[in-house]
């Protein structure tokens, strides 16, 4: 039998729900095709996470473990994927689209000389291989793409399909692979972490976004307070990430990351087109600014024309209230 | 330190645009140099002022793709080679990959650098795939380079932090347009791009077949994207208009 072969993404020591939602995407297409629903997981602890990879519907799961793969480097990454595809011999290989995905997807490709298609909001299976819908332009336009191969893969935004529980007893089976540290020509030096322990942006179900009009520590702190609040990811402009006031790994838009929460609030962000192309998706938008001519307004479901330090105090107080 | 920079044509994601019957109409002049290409040069040009060395671009385009090499001499590229192509073929990111690749195996070069997308498309494909072609060491979405010893070591923002990288040279390594403000040509710049050489070279002098040459991706009918409405806009009384927000994020949306 063919398969449709989910690779699950680990970010420290956490399945990425976005690799969860693209399994349940991949359960419903290979029960429609008659395809055996396959998963991969490549990470220093990779058997500790099957539990959770059964319950979205993978009936054969691909374990690659190794010590190399404690931080993300591309090319034993490359080296484990290309393996497990050799041996799943997956018509489709679909990916959530992580920056970790974004650094092999090309190659992975090349290497496997598969049609490939990234970034994509939603996609099917059809006879000659895969169609699927992807933002272009600056996500002001939406392309019906259809890509043709024996093998075709694909990476999908987060948040482009539901979670969906299909739990069956997997078949287990281990991939070995002998890489040598010494081998790789890439040296990872060291991560600079700043997130912490901050939300996952890609994973919040709220998001407080910061923009330009955040300009000192008290509007730093109230954005700080309604995140918390709310338990919501914070995220920033790239004029803000740009000027140091937030940690690059924040930043939101077409540059930065593409986020897709239940609740966006924009504080102090105009809106410009490239911000806009991360957020659209979100399913309620908020949008704080003192120009009530701001493009962010365009596509907010509830826009608020004001200044956000007289806001945002009794925004957060009214939230407290209905939370408690 | 030899570095060589892919740019692209793209078209200007701000211009004006219509669907018609699934076809994307553009104003087929406002084409640009694609903005993480122009980081890719101005970070090429920056370490060449900084280690000495030799910046030339290649790009893959139509006749009017000359400006866009002329533009990257205008920054302060030293040559430029232009694969010259119709402009109508219908290459995916798999084609531009196998040219740049073709090209590449008989050039000299320490470091090949490439924007991480292209603006108008984003896919981000190109550089991985040209880096596994011709079996270099590679980083993506670098938001910082430093020549340290005859190593590249690239700053490239990951899913959780930044990840510092040392490759050997030669490498390749795709930017992002956080890493620096590209230059605007000065005029004297532009004078001196007139003088500089570009080398056009036909496709076919690669020697590529039809195969490699072929995108197995299409697009085949662009649609607007799903419409957002603008919603309530609330002006007035800053406490009474947040609290009243709150309350509808509450009761109406359902979100809290």
């Amino acid at each position: 039998m063919s398969s449709i072969l989910t690779y699950i993404a680990i970010s420290e020591g956490k399945i990425k729900r976005s690799s969860l939602e693209v399994l349940s995407r991949c359960k419903s297409i290979a029960d429609a095709n008659g395809l055996s629903c396959e998963a991969v997981i490549i990470d220093e602890k990779a058997s500790t996470y099957t539990d959770s990879v059964q319950k979205y519907g993978a009936s054969k799961i691909h374990i690659v473990e190794d010590s190399v793969f404690s931080q993300h480097r591309n090319a034993p990454l490359l080296s484990a994927l290309s393996k497990v595809m050799e041996i799943s011999k997956p018509k489709i290989v679909v990916f959530a689209s992580t920056e970790g995905t974004k650094d092999i997807l090309g190659a992975l490709a090349a290497n496997q000389k598969a049609g490939v298609v990234a970034d994509v909001s939603s996609f099917e299976m059809t006879s000659t291989g895969v169609s699927a819908k992807r933002p272009l332009m600056a996500a002001k336009v939406v392309g019906n793409v259809e890509v043709t191969g024996d093998t075709i893969l694909v990476s999908v935004r987060s948040g482009s399909y539901d979670l969906v529980e299909t739990p069956v007893t997997a078949d287990i089976s281990t991939v070995d692979i002998s890489i040598n540290e010494g081998d790789l020509k890439a040296k990872l030096r060291e991560i600079i972490s700043a997130t912490g322990d901050t939300i996952d942006l890609n994973e919040a179900e709220a998001i407080v976004a910061a923009g330009r009009g955040v300009k000192d520590e008290e509007a730093k702190n109230l954005i700080s307070e309604l995140a918390r609040v709310l338990n919501a990811g914070i995220g920033a402009s790239r004029a803000l990430t740009e000027a140091g006031v937030y940690d690059p790994s924040l930043q939101i838009g077409q540059t930065g990351k593409v986020v897709s929460p239940q609740l966006y609030i924009a504080v102090g962000i105009s809106g410009a087109i490239q911000h806009v192309a991360g957020m659209t998706n979100s399913k309620v938008i908020v949008a704080i600014n003192k120009d009530p001519d701001a493009p962010i307004f365009e596509v907010a479901d509830y826009g608020i024309v004001g200044d956000l330090y007289k806001i945002l105090p009794a925004f957060i107080d009214e939230l407290k209230k209905i939370k408690s | 330190m030899k570095f060589y920079v892919c740019i692209k044509m793209v078209p200007d994601v701000y211009a004006p645009f219509q669907i018609k019957e699934g076809e994307l109409i553009m104003d087929a002049d406002r084409m640009v140099l694609n903005a993480y290409d122009a980081s890719a040069v101005e970070e090429a040009l920056v370490l060449k002022e900084n280690h000495g060395g030799e910046v030339e671009v290649v790009c893959i385009g139509s006749t009017k793709a000359s400006e866009t090499i002329r533009k990257a001499l205008a920054m302060g590229a030293d040559k430029g080679t232009h694969i010259l192509v119709s402009g109508n073929e219908d290459f995916d990111s798999g084609s531009y990959a196998n040219i740049l690749s073709a090209f590449f195996k008989n050039q000299e070069y320490d470091i090949l650098s490439l924007g991480k997308q292209s603006q108008d498309t984003d896919s981000g494909l190109t550089g991985s795939m040209l880096a596994e072609l011709l079996d270099l060491p590679y980083a993506t979405n670098a938001v910082g380079l430093e020549v340290e010893d005859g190593n590249l070591i690239v700053k490239r923002q990951g899913d959780t932090g930044q990840e510092m990288i040392s490759l050997p040279t030669p490498c390749a390594v795709t930017c992002s347009n956080d890493m620096n403000e590209p230059r605007i040509p000065n005029l004297k710049g532009i004078m001196a791009s007139k003088r500089k050489p570009i080398d056009t070279i036909d496709l076919a002098s690669l020697g590529l077949s039809d195969v490699e040459l072929s995108s197995n991706s299409k697009v085949v009918s662009f649609e607007h994207k799903p419409e957002r409405k603008a919603g309530q806009k609330f002006e007035g009384e800053a406490e009474e208009i947040a609290r009243s927000v709150a309350q509808l994020l509450d009761t109406e949306a359902n979100v809290i």
